[in-house]
């Protein structure tokens, strides 16, 4: 690529009295070392001695950044001569802005990366893709230095599907531009060699999308160390691919792979237990059962006909991804310790939603009301206590009854002491 | 037989997947426990690293 631009950059037309000549009785044009060259005809250099080729259409000005005028990298040097101004405007700008959000960081960095330097030449079609995948890179890290310098799971929740998004349109970008490791398409074979990258890259996204559903079932329903175990063994084979020079074909899929197994194991998604909507009413204290499992699906555990003695009744309900639905009557106090890797605990109408979503709260009952202490964790989905079953599984109203005001009334833990 | 030059782009995604593997398995192992608030930044820095070698390196 550099000798590319070396060539473009080569002047169109030289100084007077710098030419090589060509004229007639002019000697042949020369090479820096002496030797004659032959590869122009004479002819094909008369019209810059006697008739000067027209001077190139002068293109649009070009934001570049300063050699000659930068204290980091050139940047706001180079927006100083774009806009005629003084570049130290743009520097205190910057420095406002990193300390505003960090938002001039991360615009330097990206113009640091998309600004050509004063003096090259980077307007190929491979040079704009590097950028972007380095830009990109960079976006990502600096998400990452957010959300880890932030401390807030939910600091980060915006940020997943801006950088799923940002990484399909990469990956389309990527696709169509047609580019190939030894250089770029030319003439009648760009459609063709168009057409076969865009079939391999949709074979890689298939294959990928495969991996990412094989992965999040091992890490789901085998074992998570056994998944951990295949994402470290498929990075031993990435590592071996970028000494063998295959490397970056076992990316997408290597990624697509230990993805999914992480987000399963965050969100401690455990598919034993089977799947399907399981629902129990047990109507006695010895039919309540201390714990309840589905792997996939809804669980309900119905309590509101049961006669329940005072006193403390541990109950726990897992559910790897799906619903943990308790309801019970309006004299049973609920001690809840709930947590939701990604998706919602609601406790009559106290709605918390997110990522690593824990709630806990443990009140004491109210004179011998019996309390049920609840130890619920819902790997994908929601846990869900309630007074009011019925309402709970109208699809034609949803949940829009458990969240206080509605026919109802209010739903509180009425059974516990008020505090 | 000319030899097959070293990758950055993949040393670096390989040693972002065996970081996420070894929190995996040792979240597997209850020896921590494994948090979006982890995995997040992980998978993003992971990402982006790779694509800025990627960005930063030539494939030819």
């Amino acid at each position: 690529m550099a000798d590319d631009d070396q060539t473009r950059d080569l002047p169109l037309e030289e100084p007077e009295g710098e030419s090589g000549g060509g004229g007639p009785g002019e000697p042949a044009p020369q090479t820096p070392e002496g030797e004659p060259t032959h590869e122009l005809p004479p002819a094909a250099e008369e019209p810059t001695r006697e008739q000067p080729a027209p001077a190139a259409a002068p293109g649009p000005r070009r934001l570049k950044r300063s050699r000659d005028d930068r204290l980091i990298a050139g940047v706001c040097g180079g927006l100083g001569k774009y806009f005629g101004i003084d570049p130290v405007i743009f520097r205190v700008a910057a420095v406002a802005l990193v300390f505003l959000g960090g938002a001039g960081a991360l615009l330097y960095l990206a113009a640091i990366l998309l600004v050509p330097d004063e003096g090259s030449d980077q307007e190929s079609g491979r040079s704009l893709s590097q950028r972007g995948l380095a830009i990109t890179g960079v976006v990502l890290l600096v998400v990452a230095a957010g959300a880890i310098f932030s401390h807030g799971p939910f600091h980060f929740w915006p940020a997943w599907p801006l950088g799923f998004l940002l990484l399909f349109g990469l990956a389309i970008w990527w696709l169509a531009t047609a580019e190939r490791p030894s250089g770029g398409t030319t003439g009648g074979d760009a459609p063709r060699k168009t057409g076969q990258r865009l079939l391999l890259g949709l074979l890689v996204l298939v294959g990928s999308a495969a991996f990412a559903i094989g992965g999040a079932i091992v890490a789901g329903a085998w074992s998570t160390t056994a998944a951990g175990i295949a994402v470290l063994s498929v990075a031993v084979m990435v590592g071996l691919g970028a000494f063998a020079g295959f490397g970056r074909w076992l990316i997408l899929p290597a990624l697509a792979f230990a993805i999914p197994v992480g987000v399963v194991s965050a969100a401690g998604i455990d598919l034993h237990g089977g799947a399907g909507n399981r629902e129990y009413n047990p109507v006695s204290t010895q039919q309540l059962r201390p714990s309840y499992r589905v792997g996939a699906g809804r669980l309900m555990v119905d309590v509101s006909n049961a006669n329940l003695t005072p006193g403390d009744h541990p109950l726990k309900l897992r559910v790897g991804l799906g619903e943990a639905v308790l309801v019970v009557p309006s004299n049973v106090c609920v001690a809840t310790k709930a947590h939701a890797g990604v998706g919602n605990v609601e406790r009559f109408g106290e709605s918390h939603g997110g990522v690593d979503v824990d709630f806990d709260d443990q009140p004491p009952a109210a004179g011998t009301n019996p309390r049920i202490v609840l130890d619920a964790d819902v790997g994908m989905g929601q846990v869900l206590i309630t007074h009011y079953r019925e309402d709970a599984f109208d699809h034609h109203r949803g949940f829009h009854g458990f969240h206080g005001e509605d026919q109802f009334g209010p739903q509180a833990n009425t059974g516990c002491e008020v505090r | 037989m000319p030899r097959a030059r070293l990758d950055i782009a993949s040393i670096v995604a390989a040693v972002g997947v065996a970081v996420l593997g070894l929190l995996v398995v040792l979240d597997g192992q209850d020896v921590l426990s494994l948090h979006f608030a982890v995995l997040a930044p992980l998978i993003c820095a992971t990402v982006g690293a790779t694509l800025l070698a990627m960005g930063l390196t030539r494939r030819d």
